[in-house]
């Protein structure tokens, strides 16, 4: 949390792209994830793949 | 009448994209009715509910493709609707192409492309977001998760990871964040300066750093812990760690909290913590016992716009029994307003896009508005039974699940609210309507401008039964927004509607006009 107050914020947003356009707008560093749901969206997979890890 | 659909294999877009790119296509000649929506299961029903099933779209798409459904006059007019979404898809992506920038799909490959990063800003659905964000913190990043529906146990676990790492977890359902003068998702661009605020209500902190800011003071950093935080299952993690953070931040010279009262346990533990500080800290519990807060040393505020001038006058070091500055009334004559009325016009009809702004209006009303309805949780006031059918004085907002299921919040398409602006004109009992205006990133590019298209609608409505209303806003904003609030108040106030500097004024300023009403 240190880390969050002293630096400068450097945000990965992940989910909503407005959110990553209107900082980029701003002059944020900001890196935008085009997230997916994992496992292509199969609830069945997913759950396989958590008990993999 | 025809409907017609197209499946994008492979075509996952964010949901806020997908509401806009509905709202393209229905605007398309000869469309009744269109969605552009991901092919989960629960988006299918959805589909079904509106009448643009097609039993076929179940073997084709999936929870990663992309459907296209629309109910159209023609066959040629579906086409062209569907062919004009398609391009716009395209577009967008020849958009991001163009940026030349790498987009990765995972957070481990992003933080890879951004060494440094400190926050991760989560707005997937929601029950995806535990195990993403579960990792995050694992790599060491704060996180903010604008999400909602993650259950209450993997907030719990969420936040306790945090704790043990030294990191911050705001939200889930946290709407807005300033983090070093960064506003983050539906935040306003306020000054920066010495006052901090921990805040479990998002528009309050919205509200309250705005106010700042046009007070002429500025903000340190604004933690959102999302709602639930300040209840006893999760303990106040956040909200404990956001005061500690603030009280420990040497930038931080004065301490504004926000919040609805929390559970007891957590009031403790937060009072507790206040009574220790050695900086101010100015207390809004709305609605809660001022006392309590007022014997910790700390200072009660009734109000968001009193807790932001108590903030701003004890950082510019004046006593604070000795307020000074204070955001300028509208001048009103009350007697006029009640006489503009016609007979039989005696109901508020307060409609709302943020919570904590109708949650304040609630607080300052209901005890002298006898016959008051909402489709909020307020201890002492009556629900709502059917959310779309005002009953007497009548508070909704509009920003409540059952309004945004499916559909753009309303503080970026006040489409559902701005049509319930004209209904209400339709009823023979209406006096007062009353609207927030919220501006800042991520919201309508001109909520003045849209609210005004339904004024007018609604003025010639009651006009033509020789009926006044009376339009009463606040405009939540600064003019570093990019909506400029100067230039939102004045486009209301040409067209003679009531402006409030703040949610507070505007509700007080109502409550005098209908205690006119009721003499």
């Amino acid at each position: 949390m240190e880390d969050l107050f002293k630096k400068e914020l450097k945000v990965i947003n992940m989910g909503l792209e407005g959110f990553a356009e209107t900082l980029k707008e701003r002059g944020t560093t900001v890196l935008h994830v085009r997230w997916q749901p994992p496992a292509m969206g199969d609830d069945d997979l997913l759950s396989l793949l958590d008990k993999l890890k | 009448m025809v409907l017609k659909y197209h499946i994008s294999k492979n075509t996952f877009r964010d949901s806020v994209y997908l509401m806009r790119l509905s709202n393209t296509v229905r605007a398309f000649e000869g469309i009744l009715e269109a969605e552009v929506i991901i092919g989960t299961d629960h988006n299918k029903k959805f589909l079904q509910a509106a009448g643009l099933w097609s039993a076929e779209m179940d073997q084709e798409a999936g929870a990663n493709d992309l459907i296209i459904a629309v109910k159209a006059e023609n066959e040629e007019k579906a086409e062209n609707a569907i062919q004009g979404t398609i391009d716009e898809l395209n577009k967008s992506v020849e958009r991001e192409n163009l940026l030349g920038e790498f987009v990765p799909r995972t957070f481990e490959t992003a933080l890879k492309n951004l060494p440094g990063a400190n926050l991760v800003l989560i707005s997937i659905p929601g029950r995806h977001v535990h195990r993403e964000a579960d990792q995050i913190l694992d790599a060491g990043l704060n996180v903010m998760i604008f999400s909602d529906n993650v259950t209450l146990e993997e907030e719990i676990s969420l936040k306790k990871k945090a704790l043990e790492k030294g990191l911050l977890v705001m939200g889930p359902d946290c709407g807005t964040a300033i983090i070093n003068g960064v506003p983050l998702a539906f935040a306003n661009e306020v000054k920066r300066g010495g006052i901090g605020i921990v805040a479990a209500a998002g528009t309050g902190l919205q509200e309250v750093s705005s106010l700042i800011s046009n007070l002429g003071e500025g903000i340190s950093h604004g933690i959102g812990t999302g709602g639930r935080d300040v209840k006893a299952s999760v303990g106040g993690i956040t909200m404990i760690q956001g005061l500690k953070a603030l009280l420990d931040d040497d930038n931080t010279k004065v301490i504004v909290i926000v919040s609805k009262p929390p559970d007891s346990e957590v009031t403790d533990k937060v009072l507790k913590l206040v009574s220790e500080a050695e900086k101010p800290v100015v207390i809004n519990f709305l609605g809660g016992n001022p006392n309590d807060v007022k014997k910790t040393g700390a200072i009660p505020a009734a109000t968001l716009k009193e807790a932001a001038e108590k903030a701003v006058n004890l950082v510019r070091g004046i006593d604070k029994n000795n307020d000074v500055s204070s955001l300028p009334e509208e001048e009103a004559d009350y007697r006029k307003i009640k006489e503009s009325f016609k007979d039989g016009q005696k109901y508020l009809r307060a409609l709302y896009s943020g919570g904590t702004l109708a949650y304040e209006t609630i607080i300052l009303l209901h005890s002298s508005l006898g016959d008051l309805y909402t489709n909020l949780s307020y201890e002492q006031v009556r629900k709502i039974e059917d959310v779309y059918k005002s009953v007497k004085h009548t508070v909704i907002d509009f920003g409540e699940d059952e309004f945004t299921q499916g559909r753009l919040h309303p503080m970026i398409d006040p489409a559902l609210r701005n049509s319930r602006i004209v209904e209400e004109a339709g009823d023979p009992e209406t006096a007062v309507i009353m609207l927030d205006l919220v501006l800042g990133y991520n919201a309508h590019p001109d909520p003045a401008g849209s609210a005004l298209e339904a004024i007018k609608e609604a003025k010639e409505i009651a006009g033509r039964e020789g009926r006044n209303i009376c339009f009463v806003t606040s405009v939540l904003g600064t003019d570093e927004d990019i909506q400029k609030r100067s230039d939102q108040v004045k486009k209301l106030q040409d067209e003679n509607v009531l402006v409030f500097p703040s949610n507070a004024d505007a509700a007080l300023f109502v409550k005098k006009v209908l205690a006119e009403l009721m003499k």
